[in-house]
């Protein structure tokens, strides 16, 4: 009903290229950012701080690796890692006196450099080759991390991260983190919304469908390529630092380990690869959904179900496998397309279907 | 438009396709009422342009739509008397029904012969395969000089030739070639055919047949169905279709000189009809 495209007549490029060509999507989208931005005010601080903070901190990391995975076809295993560069660099930074913004960059620009060394493989081998060859970079992070104490100040250590300060003022507490790790979130969201319709994105979808058809056309995959791995991992940096300023406030070599890499890769997968609406679902879903089912089977034993005690810890994650499988069964393409079907059905409405 | 139907009386056909309608991803509608029937050891011809769902047709009589997130809306498909709606690809290639799909496909890093192996899953006796693939190779006497080379290093015309060859393998009653001459000289094109046509005199195989190539199409077929826009819109014997007057006006290039007249006149009445 509201979704119409009817009298839509464009009359210039930049028009019809526009992101939301559909005034309810523009509608939803404008809700969405003015419910983000005064969530802080509804939301108790226990939900903001454990349930919104994280969902936005992990939907900027998993952005950017869906601009690797999704955008230029890449698999990435080790981005735990990318973004255990950028943490450590951006405290390191830090307490070194720098500002906490030049200090970001430098989560960034440290992130992406070490990324792009290991992507470099990406120019030789693909699909599951490459696959090892990220995961073995998650694997000498970490390695190299916990062993150099200069780094992580001596195995099992944990660095304190210093409070943010933007322009010289301190931004404590969740509301704060939650501010800057929100603008950062828009920021990145915006890249990946605009990314599509640059001649990068563009080459990227090429390099994705078929590198040497990209060749041909004058694309060079081993720039692009290089690019590709270059963005994805300054993001995942600026993410991870992010991530420990904000919402860790100290960091330690263990919140970067292959599992945190294996959940990202399920975020992007499960939310729809190449989608920036899916990323954030999936996020959503693999992050959310554990404390949600946790919460649910932890009432459902208290109101006098019988569940052991036993059954209790592991019923939720038995839940949360079958949850995953069961929406990736339903629709393999993600959640993302789960959407894109109701879109698609509400644009013919109320008719069946459109001539292709 | 006449008579669609063109089974010949009596036989019943071995495939019957009744007014399908294929939809893509719940929503755009590629196909919205093909009609055919193929006779036992018929060759039937299905024409038309680029995107009038020729290919879809077939594919909605292999099964293949699934990958490709279509669907069989409406409509019926009979094989033998037989509905393969809801049966899988497998399941369909038993019946006795193969599908040669566009561009040829053939395991590139096996040999001919290994390609044609792979075609016999089914087969439990070894004396039954060899027998299988000698006829395939007194078929296709280019494929047994080139048994031993793998299969991505062929030409294009053989690697053709070990597709349809494959698909015969697995002793279909009905084969199904989506664009045989996709790239082939004329040369190949002839000689192509010309097997094709022994393979249906000899093992009584029924074909049906989809072709951009319509002059040479027409040719070889005994039915041909021209669909347009997702619809049958002509159907009869080839020498019928042939000398209609706007088929030859819109495909057959109106013999030596264009009519642009008869084009548009087709054009015109294409609109009544879609």
């Amino acid at each position: 009903m509201f979704y119409r495209q009817a009298g839509i007549r464009y009359t210039s490029y930049p028009a019809e290229r526009q992101l939301w060509p559909l005034g309810i999507e523009r509608v939803l989208m404008g809700l969405i950012l003015a419910l983000a931005l005064i969530a802080p005010a509804l939301l108790s601080p226990l939900l903001l701080s454990s349930y919104l903070l994280p969902w936005v901190i992990w939907s900027i990391a998993a952005l950017g690796l869906n601009l690797l995975m999704g955008g230029a076809g890449q698999i990435h295993l080790g981005y735990a890692a990318v973004m255990a560069i950028g943490a450590y660099s951006a405290t390191h930074a830090a307490r070194a006196g720098l500002p906490f913004e030049l200090s970001l960059l430098v989560a960034g620009l440290a992130s992406a450099v070490i990324g792009v060394i290991f992507g470099a493989a990406a120019l030789r081998i693909r699909g599951l080759y490459l696959a090892i060859a990220t995961l073995a970079m998650q694997y000498i992070v970490d390695f190299a991390i916990g062993h150099i104490p200069a780094i992580s100040g001596g195995t099992q250590a944990t660095v304190a991260t210093p409070t943010p300060r933007i322009l010289g003022i301190p931004v404590e507490g969740p509301v704060g983190g939650y501010y800057i790790a929100l603008v950062v979130c828009i920021v990145v969201t915006l890249f990946m919304l605009n990314l599509r319709r640059t001649s990068f994105g563009r080459a990227l979808a090429a390099i994705r469908e078929k590198d040497y058809a990209a060749e041909i056309l004058g694309i060079s995959a081993f720039r692009y390529k290089l690019m590709a791995f270059w963005t994805s991992s300054f993001i995942g940096g600026v993410a991870g630092a992010i991530l420990v300023f904000c919402y860790y406030r100290s960091v330690s070599p263990e919140q970067f380990h292959l599992e945190t890499s294996v959940q990202l890769v399920a975020m992007v997968i499960v939310g729809g690869l190449g989608s920036v609406l899916g990323t954030f679902l999936g996020a959503a879903l693999i992050l959310l959904a554990p404390l949600a089912l946790s919460a649910l089977v932890a009432s459902l034993a208290s109101s006098g179900l019988p569940i052991g005690s036993d059954l209790r810890a592991h019923l939720p994650l038995v839940l949360y496998g079958a949850l995953i499988v069961g929406f990736l069964i339903a629709e393999p393409l993600g959640l993302a397309k789960l959407y894109d079907n109701a879109r698609k059905y509400l644009l013919v409405w109320p008719f069946r279907h459109a001539r292709s | 438009m006449g008579d669609i139907s063109t089974a010949a009386a009596g036989s019943p056909p071995i495939l019957s396709v009744n007014n399908i309608e294929v939809v893509y991803d719940n929503v755009f509608l590629a196909v919205k009422g093909v009609s055919l029937d193929v006779a036992e050891g018929g060759v039937v011809a299905l024409l038309g342009a680029n995107g009038a769902g020729k290919s879809t047709t077939l594919k909605a009589i292999s099964g293949l739509l699934k990958p490709e997130r279509g669907a069989v809306t409406r409509g019926d498909i009979a094989f033998r008397g037989e509905s393969l709606l809801g049966l899988d690809p497998p399941d369909r290639v038993r019946l006795g029904l193969v599908h040669v799909l566009e561009g040829r496909r053939v395991f590139e890093h096996l040999t001919p012969r290994e390609n044609l192996i792979a075609a016999t899953s089914m087969h439990r006796d070894r004396r039954g395969v060899k027998d299988l693939i000698d006829r395939t190779f007194t078929w296709f006497p280019r494929l047994a000089e080139r048994a031993k080379a793998k299969a991505g290093y062929l030409s294009g015309g053989e690697q053709q030739m070990l597709a349809i060859g494959r698909a015969l393998m697995t002793e279909p009653k009905l084969l199904m070639l989506d664009e045989p001459s996709l790239g082939l000289s004329p040369l190949l094109v002839d000689e192509i055919f010309d097997i094709l046509r022994k393979v249906n005199a000899e093992a009584g195989v029924a074909v049906l047949l989809v072709e951009q190539n319509a002059a040479a199409a027409l040719d070889f077929v005994d039915q041909a169905y021209l669909v347009d826009n997702g619809r049958v819109v002509m159907g009869g014997a080839a020498a019928t279709v042939k000398a209609n007057p706007d088929v030859q006006a819109a495909y057959l290039g109106g013999g030596h000189q264009v009519d642009y007249a008869a084009v548009k006149h087709y054009r015109q009445r294409r609109r009544w009809l879609s």
